[in-house]
């Protein structure tokens, strides 16, 4: 239980544990249903780790209604488990994250802290969720931890181009042309880190600010990437996660693009001086086709495109410059079949809306939020590419849109460095 | 009789001179007052006009829903406009100041009236202002969030809570300036009371199907709806 520091808090674990070699973090909430699958995860991934080697259990819980503690507690050991408290907000509960875990910057901090406490020489933390779909990623992450001389380790998940396409058409493009680093899944839940990445780490004040709480796990791989630390990955076997409850689509692009573009600002001498990018260092290659790709209705997703077009092209055009909104008006009355978004014209799109929330030319949340309809026409032209294609094809096609990303690179560091260049169609006078 | 006559129209004469004597200095007074006001305003239009101008207030205008401004004045920009007001009201405050100087009853009442109704018509210009930049807020995030719905009526909606808004901020500019207080009042409530029923019968009756049809859109089976997908 989150600790809300009263009186009536649960006690801290053991002032001076014995040093462990590997930490290992579950952020839980409301994952009573899950606890026993979650706890077989933990049991097989530790207990294929050499007898001699130490190591213990964090959980910190956001709160959870339904009794999760004393089950996890039930399900991998009452005394192996250390519960890692930690003061939770109220607003952390009434502004949900895209991810569904209230307060979980708090939480990892929590987490990182006590594991960076106890001398732990590597701490993995896994999403409840994907703990609970197997042991293949925890599994993967701590060989990794071991093998791999990385600071910062992420999963490469085995998904269908389809699955995470936000992921997979603007935040992995984005992340990759600014820093230069193929970190697959930037926003992985997921992930091992060294003690150096914590000591760096933990004393930033993103951890108790409200964007961090849905924005930590990309503050985490940008500040690995830019920062000089070691990179590392390592493809995790397909698995079938839970799908829980998530907010809508419109909600999930303001805060996931508000928190990229909010940390482009934090960092521009970092990713102004990047070119290209650069392989990470990987633990194998992926293997295991992913499953098939989710059911995806291109005609809806374009008429939802062309619906917005309708209605938001005022909107559109304080932000993007003539062409792009020629282009984009080409597609509103293109056929469904036919329905093509350029690489290029979503890259600078993007660019466009990474210039328009910096100089804030409307709200950031009604621009973030207007995004949503040019995205789902990205979706569509995406899904009429990939859909009935094999993964490798799919793969191909995103190394090609993040290859029009990097290409387009320039025209964002242009208009970043010479805000009068950013002139979008609706001209001020 | 020739020298009474005399007499009355010296008298006449008298008084007349008497009355230009004493009515002389204030207009000297209220000469004085006007050209001071007169630099006064010129120098404040120039500042005015330049602090906008550094300021960018001709490009934030339309952002701060002050449209107007810029359609008042498509050459010259909002900048000017608002320099060019400034400068008539320091010479209107100017006027009063120098109709005070008169000493005549009327005008100098006049000039108090006048005084005291200006806090009125700041805040009643204040909140025209505010209300503007919230009606134009709010029925964009309506719009926007209509549109990511897929609820058709997404521009209905958001005209209709613009003029919600706006008719609301008028009413408040309007009491504040004191123009038909009870009428105005009656007016609004019934007019805003029968906008929130005319809304609450159509969703309730008239619409009900439509509503049923969005909702069900919206809570409707797995992969019926492109926001059923797992995006992230």
């Amino acid at each position: 239980m989150a600790s809300t520091g009263s009186s009536s808090s649960p006690a801290r674990p053991e002032a001076d544990p014995a040093p462990a070699d590997l930490a290992v973090g579950l952020v839980t909430y409301n994952h009573a249903r899950a606890a026993e699958a979650i706890g077989q995860t933990v049991r097989t991934v530790l207990s294929a780790r050499p007898a001699a080697s130490a190591h213990r259990i964090l959980v910190a819980d956001a709160g959870s209604q339904d009794g999760t503690l004393e089950r996890l507690r039930g399900a991998i050991g009452g005394g192996e488990l250390v519960e890692v408290p930690f003061t939770a907000q109220t607003g952390d509960v009434l502004d949900l994250p895209y991810h569904g875990m209230p307060g979980r910057a708090r939480a990892l901090r929590a987490i990182l802290r006590e594991a960076a406490d106890g001398g732990a020489q590597a701490c993995v933390v896994l999403d409840a969720a994907t703990a609970a779909a197997g042991p293949a990623a925890a599994e993967a992450l701590c060989r990794a931890a071991t093998e791999l001389e990385a600071d910062f380790i992420t999963p490469r998940y085995a998904r269908h181009p389809l699955s995470g396409a936000l992921i997979h058409g603007v935040v992995y493009p984005l992340f990759r042309a600014l820093y230069g680093a193929r970190i697959r899944y930037p926003a992985a839940s997921d992930f091992a880190c060294s003690p150096r990445l914590l000591q760096a780490t933990l004393a930033d004040p993103i951890w108790e600010t409200e964007r961090g709480q849905s924005g930590i796990d990309l503050w985490l791989s940008a500040t690995a990437a830019a920062g000089g630390f070691r990179l590392g990955q390592v493809p995790v076997e397909p698995m079938a996660r839970e799908e829980r409850d998530a907010v809508d689509l419109a909600t999930t692009v303001r805060q996931i693009l508000g928190f990229l573009f909010t940390d482009m600002e934090r960092r521009v001498p970092a990713w102004q001086r990047v070119r290209g990018s650069r392989g990470v260092a990987s633990l194998g290659e992926p293997t295991g086709a992913p499953a098939g790709p989710p059911d995806v209705h291109v005609a809806q997703l374009v008429d939802s495109f062309r619906f917005g077009w309708r209605e938001l092209q005022d909107v559109w055009a304080e932000v993007l410059p003539p062409l792009a909104i020629l282009q984009w008006r080409r597609l509103a009355s293109a056929r469904p079949d036919g329905f093509r978004v350029e690489d290029a014209l979503w890259a600078r799109t993007v660019y466009d809306f990474a210039m328009g929330h910096r100089l804030r030319v409307i709200a950031r949340d009604h621009l973030l939020q207007s995004l949503a309809p040019l995205y789902l026409a990205w979706l569509a032209s995406f899904a009429g590419e990939v859909r009935q294609a094999p993964a490798a094809a799919g793969e191909e096609r995103i190394e090609r849109l993040c290859l029009a990303f990097e290409t387009e690179k320039p025209y964002l560091i242009s208009l970043w460095r010479w805000p009068e260049r950013f002139r979008p169609a609706k001209i001020r006078r | 009789m020739w020298e009474q006559a005399n007499l009355i129209l010296r008298r006449s004469a008298d008084r007349i001179a008497d009355n230009v004597a004493d009515f002389l200095p204030g207009l000297l007074v209220l000469v004085l007052i006007l050209l001071a006001a007169l630099v006064v305003a010129v120098a404040v239009r120039l500042l005015l006009v330049r602090v906008l101008r550094g300021m960018e207030f001709d490009r934030r205008a339309e952002q701060l829903g002050l449209r107007v401004l810029v359609d008042w004045s498509p050459t010259e920009g909002a900048s000017v406009l608002v320099a060019r007001a400034s400068m008539w009201l320091i010479l209107a405050i100017g006027l009063l100041a120098g109709l005070s100087a008169l000493d005549a009853t009327m005008p100098t009442q006049f000039a108090l009236r006048v005084f005291q109704y200006l806090p009125n018509l700041f805040a009643a210009a204040v909140i025209l202002i505010v209300g503007n930049f919230v009606a134009r807020f709010v029925a964009r995030s309506v719009l926007i969030g209509a549109v990511n719905l897929q609820l058709r009526s997404a521009r209905l909606l958001s005209a209709g809570v613009r003029w919600l808004v706006l008719i609301l901020a008028w009413a408040m500019a309007l009491e504040h300036l004191g123009i038909g207080r009870q009428i105005l009042t009656l007016a609004f409530a019934i007019l805003f009371g029968g906008v929130v029923l005319a809304l609450a019968l159509a969703v309730g009756l008239g619409s009900k199907d439509m509503v049923s049809r969005s909702l069900e859109r919206q809570l409707g089976e797995p992969g019926e709806r492109p926001d059923r997908m797992t995006h992230v």
